[in-house]
């Protein structure tokens, strides 16, 4: 739990194997995730002993325990209204992974909307390097993507496939579906015009801070806080319950600080 | 805040200015900022301010009597009220917890009267209103205020300006507390009589006031209980504007007076009214 410089997470271990498959030419391929969620979750624990719960799966009508035997899925239709599936009628119309990355065409990478972006992955050589690095020097030179499909697990993704950091990579994509289009939000319906003066001390404002993306500059205090309780109760350390001061509060206090040193000097 | 302040503060993301989201906090930072200049006109003078609880877009409410929640280290300054028939609490804003408290309760303008309290009766400040109607404008009011100057000047008489931190100005001088109100006034009234007859632009009277395109001369403030906005105070309109105290050599037609406002005034490096205090001048032409 280092707290000094934030490392990169290390690569973990290949969760998918199989082909990018250009017409008739396939670059084996391996996937590794690159996205290393940093969410803390907690166990909820008895107080009095410390366990951690478990949990049961209790019928609504009797209050009695069900087994995994006795359950089927159902999809609410309506309220308190499902239809209902069982195990093998879903198993039969799974989406079959076939292994393979299917490219369709290639595309700029820049003329993709951030917002369909969902997951990244890492595609690493598996055995033929050949195939890969010549897939990678071209689209590195270009500075397009393939798009296509990949099928994970049971879900059928659009995807990228493109050159970062000496590595292709894979970016399953979101659907238009799952999308909201903005132009359906009441409060941008009327938008009114602003007034060109207030525009340009807008765009200076702008311009003042304008600069290059680092996303280095960014942390989540939250859990480096967290991180911090962590060691020290591991440690055996007292914790203090103390709630923090807000940001603009700290402010405040340096004004203050800084005026009543002011006001003492007269 | 503890050891720092007396004052709690609450709703500190509360924004009051919705069109340029400037939130209670920093309203509270810039009378923080501002207050070891603003507490010297704030000396001994009772105070009306306007507060503004739910932000500058909603009407906001003259208070003099001090609200019952006022903490009990607040200075106040009793007063009876002959039109009222009862007592009036003024606050007495004398401490920098007195005026963040003030804040807190989000008074955005600060008003004070011309008088101190212990000599209720008699004003140490004459003060002269300028306030343009459109067409007219503010580099009107600079016009009539360097006009003003120079008259004043010419019977001997040093003055302050500052803008009013919306369309006008403030031309105050400083005099001994032993003329009465009514002296001012007509002293006032006279000046501004004098000016309209040499400028087209200035009016004198108070029935031409909305006369438009001109300069009314304002000399009805320099009455007992009547106030101005005090130098520093935020003012409740879009930019929160100050009204701030100017040099003379700084006041050109070109001045923008929301350009003067809660960001950039606290950065002006000197006071320029300072000494204005205890500049006390007599009104008798020698």
């Amino acid at each position: 739990m280092g707290r000094e410089e934030e490392k990169t997470p290390t690569p973990r271990k290949a969760i998918w194997s199989g082909n990018i498959s250009i017409g008739l030419v396939n670059v084996p391929v391996k996937l590794y995730p690159m996205i290393k969620e940093h969410a803390f979750s907690f166990k909820l624990l008895h107080k009095e002993n410390g366990h951690p719960l478990k949990y049961k799966r209790i019928c609504s009508k009797d209050e009695k325990e069900v087994s995994w035997s006795e359950i089927v899925k159902g999809y609410e239709v309506g309220k308190n209204e499902f239809v209902v599936f069982e195990k093998d009628e879903l198993e039969a119309i799974k989406p079959e992974s076939d292994k393979k990355i299917h490219i369709d065409k290639f595309i700029d990478f820049l003329s993709v909307d951030p917002v369909y972006f969902d997951k990244s992955y890492i595609l690493a050589p598996d055995k033929n390097e050949e195939a890969y690095s010549l897939l990678l020097t071209a689209l590195q030179r270009l500075g397009k993507a393939g798009v296509g499909k990949i099928t994970l697990r049971t879900k059928e993704y659009p995807a990228l496939v493109y050159e970062y950091k000496g590595a292709l990579i894979l970016t399953t994509l979101r659907y238009p579906y799952e999308v909201v289009d903005p132009r359906g939000i009441e409060e941008l319906k009327e938008l009114k015009e602003p007034n060109p003066e207030e525009v340009d001390l807008a765009i200076k404002i702008i311009e003042n801070l304008s600069g290059e993306f680092d996303i280095t500059g960014y942390k989540d205090s939250f859990k480096e806080k967290i991180e911090e309780l962590i060691e020290k109760k591991m440690k055996g350390e007292k914790v203090v319950v103390e709630k923090p001061k807000k940001e603009e509060v700290k402010e405040l206090m340096v004004a203050l600080k800084e005026t009543i040193k002011q006001l003492e000097k007269k | 805040m503890g050891e720092l302040t007396r004052v709690e503060f609450t709703n500190l993301d509360k924004i009051l200015y919705p069109d340029n989201g400037i939130k209670k906090s920093q309203i509270i930072e810039y009378y923080i900022k501002i207050a070891p200049r603003m507490l010297n006109y704030l000396q001994d003078r009772a105070v009306v301010t306007k507060r503004f609880p739910d932000g500058i877009q909603e009407e906001g409410f003259y208070e003099k009597d001090a609200p019952k929640e006022k903490p009990s280290w607040i200075q106040t300054f009793p007063r009876y009220s002959k039109t009222t028939k009862k007592t009036i609490n003024y606050i007495v804003c004398n401490s920098l917890d007195a005026l963040l408290w003030l804040a807190n309760i989000a008074a955005i303008e600060i008003n004070v009267m011309l008088s101190r309290i212990y000599s209720y009766e008699n004003p140490e400040l004459v003060l002269f209103d300028l306030d343009p109607e459109p067409p007219a404008d503010f580099a009107n009011a600079v016009e009539v205020a360097l006009l003003l100057r120079e008259v004043l000047e010419d019977i001997g008489l040093k003055s302050y300006v500052k803008t009013s931190g919306k369309k006008g100005l403030h031309v105050v001088i400083p005099v001994y507390p032993k003329y009465t109100f009514k002296q001012t006034r007509v002293f006032a009234y006279s000046i501004g009589r004098y000016l309209a007859k040499k400028s087209d632009l200035v009016v004198s009277e108070l029935k031409q006031s909305k006369d438009p395109g001109k300069v009314f001369i304002d000399y009805l403030q320099n009455s007992l209980g009547k106030t101005m906005i005090c130098p520093y105070s935020l003012r409740a309109t879009k930019y929160a504007p100050v009204s701030t105290p100017l040099e003379w050599k700084e006041l050109k037609k070109t001045l923008r007076p929301e350009k003067l406002n809660i960001f950039n005034v606290p950065k002006r490096k000197k006071d320029p009214w300072e000494g204005i205090l205890k500049e006390n001048q007599k009104l008798e032409v020698n």
